[in-house]
């Protein structure tokens, strides 16, 4: 078979797929509304692409969580939940059509984990009322407050946290502590920045430097450097777990740490850090909103199971934690809507305005703080604990700790 | 032999000649064509109307980026930057100035056209790889400008954009962004296909031919260089404007590198120099991406595959769509449509 038969059969049967998916991939959108015995919830699920190293575990925790809500609870008040989910592959283009194939196949609200992701997709679901909520959020996305939510705290709320903490408890010196910020170049990293420019001089902090690093970098020993001379007490970085290590190392080369206090955000704080950063990583603290693997809670027995049962490989993955925990939210969402307005007359309005709108002090089976919604206040869970890598392992050192309420919308640099 | 009319039907004029749609069969083809794109909304849901504008904008980029290294043969590799700089100047006019849509988006094509100037000027004494590095380096100063010139573009944090909206008319909906995106893209292609047709389109193939030659014969490399840069670039800004008033929130994420790869993939599968060729290739890597996204969560469910790892055959299939064009047909999609047309017209001889 010569080259141009073979590329005219392959040309062929790519078109030949294309035309025939079409039609059949149109029928399969034909939209219809959750009613009967289903409930539709959308997942917008970041399996794979560069943020895969966390969400793959979060994938596996909403899903494995669903599962369990399905067939162990019978689903919501007798209703089975429709589980839509996509990959979105942390791309925002990606992000945008998923958010429009969710709200064409009747589901009644949607989620993603990643605050960037639910960026790409927040406008779209606003100027539709179709409300969501992002496990992991930073504060443009629930500032102003419209149909998105966020699960947890947001980055500028771990810093707020923190920085409450480390007043109370760890600070021992006189005057102002300073503190250094290492910040990734996304919002992960820049959340922190808008939250120390609105609290920082309220708290009794005083911001000496602000570095920024990306997420591929090798060496942070510049910008360490030039963090060095301005002799800080802290130095906090919000990141992802690969970044964070490098710094952390490069700090320990550089002779700052030990000798000053390390502190984290929750994108960092995982065992992924721990496995990178080694011995260096000894002693940091960190902040992250949701209870530790193996802590006495309601919720533990059943989600270790489900995780050593379908996906082993997650077991001590804090991230999987915080969807399990999504998913309890979104069983809660909807149980509250059925009970509200009665499963004929769900739409995703009234799952807003009867689902999310009543959250009032759900327990998430302890794995993070009461979930409630405030007016005003888009962030249905305020609390984080903090935690320290004592002898390789993520310790719990606090009872959780409130995050302020920061309303950057009345900061004129916050921008419209 | 000529192919491109039926046997029998002659021009006798100039405008004869020139014009785009020679035949009844032509203007047959077009209607239909015409009444399914006015009719699509009544037919396709939000999701597929979704995927409908974002093939439209694209188309739009793309044709851009076609006049750019199609025609003129000039490499660019910072295409997405330049989009980036198009939806950040209409993102800025609307929100932060209040400006009316219609300016925004005129303004983003001029803004990202000025911008491709500067960026274009090393194309005066360096080309291929060199050019390609040089317009690399467009896109990583762009991102970085927006990303730090927070009071004008929110930085990190991204900026909100509001609707398009034309004389009190709010493009919100999926159904009414298809008819500004469609009418945008029929416009911008439109406008490539008669580009091609002019002096300066000619000249811009006699350069991407032989500079050395084109200059013997007297065109000017710099003037027209330029002008490639500065057309190809109001194109990508215009696009830029409309995907930033399509999603409504942007930072400097959507304007990836790999976008930028991505649009120089859909100009060689379609066939680069054409302007057919960016319309096939966008449709095609943006199905097949569409495809893989809806499939995956069946095909991992019927075969137990662990999660997310269908997905990683959406690049893999790309790569190797992209290195079989390469080898085996490196005229694109629009060559093997050249060739079916031609088929169609000598059917049922083979001569």
């Amino acid at each position: 078979m010569n080259l141009k038969k073979i590329l005219k059969i392959a040309v062929a049967a790519c078109l030949a797929f294309i035309v025939t998916t079409i039609p059949l991939l149109s029928a399969g959108c034909a939209g219809e509304p959750s009613n009967g015995d289903k409930v539709k919830v959308g997942f917008s699920i970041c399996y794979t692409g560069v943020a895969a190293e966390k969400g793959r575990p979060m994938g596996d925790g909403i899903l494995d969580c669903m599962k369990y809500v399905n067939e162990e609870l019978n689903g919501v008040d007798g209703h089975q939940i429709e589980v839509i989910w996509r990959d979105n592959q942390y791309d925002a283009a990606k992000a945008g059509t998923i958010i429009s194939e969710l709200m064409n196949k009747g589901c009644l609200f949607f989620t993603t984990n990643s605050s960037k992701m639910m960026g790409a997709s927040m406008e779209i679901a606003n100027r539709a009322e179709f409300a969501g909520f992002s496990v992991f959020s930073a504060p443009a996305l629930t500032h102003p407050p419209q149909h998105i939510y966020g699960q947890m705290p947001d980055y500028g709320d771990d810093w707020a946290a923190f920085v409450r903490y480390y007043v109370d408890n760890i600070w021992q010196g006189s005057g102002k502590p300073k503190m250094a910020l290492h910040l990734l170049n996304n919002p992960t990293g820049y959340g922190v920045r808008d939250a120390a420019r609105a609290l920082a001089d309220e708290m009794g902090i005083d911001i000496v430097a602000i570095e920024e690093h990306s997420a591929t970098t090798i060496s942070e020993t510049e910008s360490l450097t030039r963090i060095k001379s301005l002799n800080p007490d802290i130095l906090y970085i919000s990141s992802t777990p690969q970044p964070t290590s490098i710094i952390i190392k490069n700090a320990v080369e550089l002779g700052m740490y030990p000798g000053i206090t390390i502190a984290c955000g929750h994108a960092s704080l995982t065992s992924a850090l721990i496995d990178l950063g080694g011995a260096s990583a000894e002693g940091v603290y960190g902040v992250f909103p949701t209870v530790n693997w193996d802590d006495d809670v309601p919720a533990m027995a059943k989600m270790t199971e489900y995780c050593q049962n379908y996906h082993p490989d997650d077991y001590g993955n804090m991230d999987y934690i915080t969807t399990w925990a999504e998913g309890l939210i979104v069983a809660e969402i909807l149980r509250l809507s059925i009970e509200n307005v009665g499963i004929d007359a769900l739409t995703p309005q009234a799952v807003e305005e009867y689902g999310f709108k009543k959250l009032d002090n759900f327990d998430v089976g302890g794995l993070h703080g009461a979930v409630n919604y405030n007016p005003g206040d888009n962030r249905l869970s305020k609390s984080v604990r903090v935690f320290q890598i004592q002898n390789g392992e993520i310790m719990p050192i606090s009872g959780w700790v409130e995050a302020p309420l920061i309303k950057y919308e009345d900061f004129e640099w916050f921008g419209k | 032999m000529n192919v491109d009319l039926p046997a029998g039907t002659r021009n006798y004029t100039y405008a004869q000649d020139m014009a785009i749609f020679r035949t009844r069969t032509h203007w047959g083809l077009f209607l239909g064509l015409l009444a399914a794109m006015l009719t699509m909304p009544l037919y396709l849901g939000n999701y597929w109307l979704s995927v409908a504008n974002l093939i439209g904008i694209t188309i739009i980029a793309a044709t851009g980026l076609n006049i750019l290294t199609g025609y003129c043969g000039q490499l660019s590799i910072g295409h997405a930057g330049f989009i980036a700089v198009g939806a950040y100047t209409s993102a800025i006019l609307t929100n932060r100035f209040e400006l009316p849509f219609l300016v925004g988006l005129i303004c983003a094509g001029i803004a990202a056209g000025a911008i491709g100037i500067i960026f274009g000027l090393p194309s005066m004494r360096v080309k291929g790889f060199y050019l390609a590095i040089s317009t690399i380096a467009a896109q990583f100063i762009i991102i970085w400008v927006i990303n730090h010139w927070n009071s004008m573009t929110g930085g990190f944090t991204g900026i909100r954009v509001p609707p398009a909206s034309i004389g009190g008319v709010s493009f919100v909906s999926q159904a009414s962004q298809f008819y500004l995106i469609v009418a945008t893209t029929a416009m911008s292609v439109f406008f490539a296909r008669n580009l091609a047709r002019t002096k300066a389109g000619r000249a811009f193939i006699a350069i991407r031919d032989n500079d050395l030659a084109a200059e013997v014969m007297g065109i000017n490399l710099f003037r027209y260089k330029l002008t490639a840069f500065f057309i190809g670039c109001f194109l990508a800004g215009i696009a830029g404007s409309l995907l930033a008033h399509r999603i409504g929130y942007i930072n400097a994420e959507n304007f990836t590198l790999m976008g930028s790869i991505l649009y120089i993939a859909m100009i060689i599968i379609g066939g680069a120099g054409t302007t057919i060729g960016p319309i096939f290739g966008v449709i095609f890597i943006q199905m097949l991406q569409q495809g893989i996204t809806l499939i995956s969560p069946t095909l991992e469910s019927i075969f137990a595959l662990p999660a997310g790892f269908t997905a990683g055959i959406g690049p893999m299939v790309l790569g190797l769509i992209i290195v079989l064009f390469l080898i085996l047909e490196p005229r694109g999609l629009a060559h093997r449509w050249t060739l079916f047309k031609t088929s169609c017209r000598l059917w049922p001889f083979s001569y």
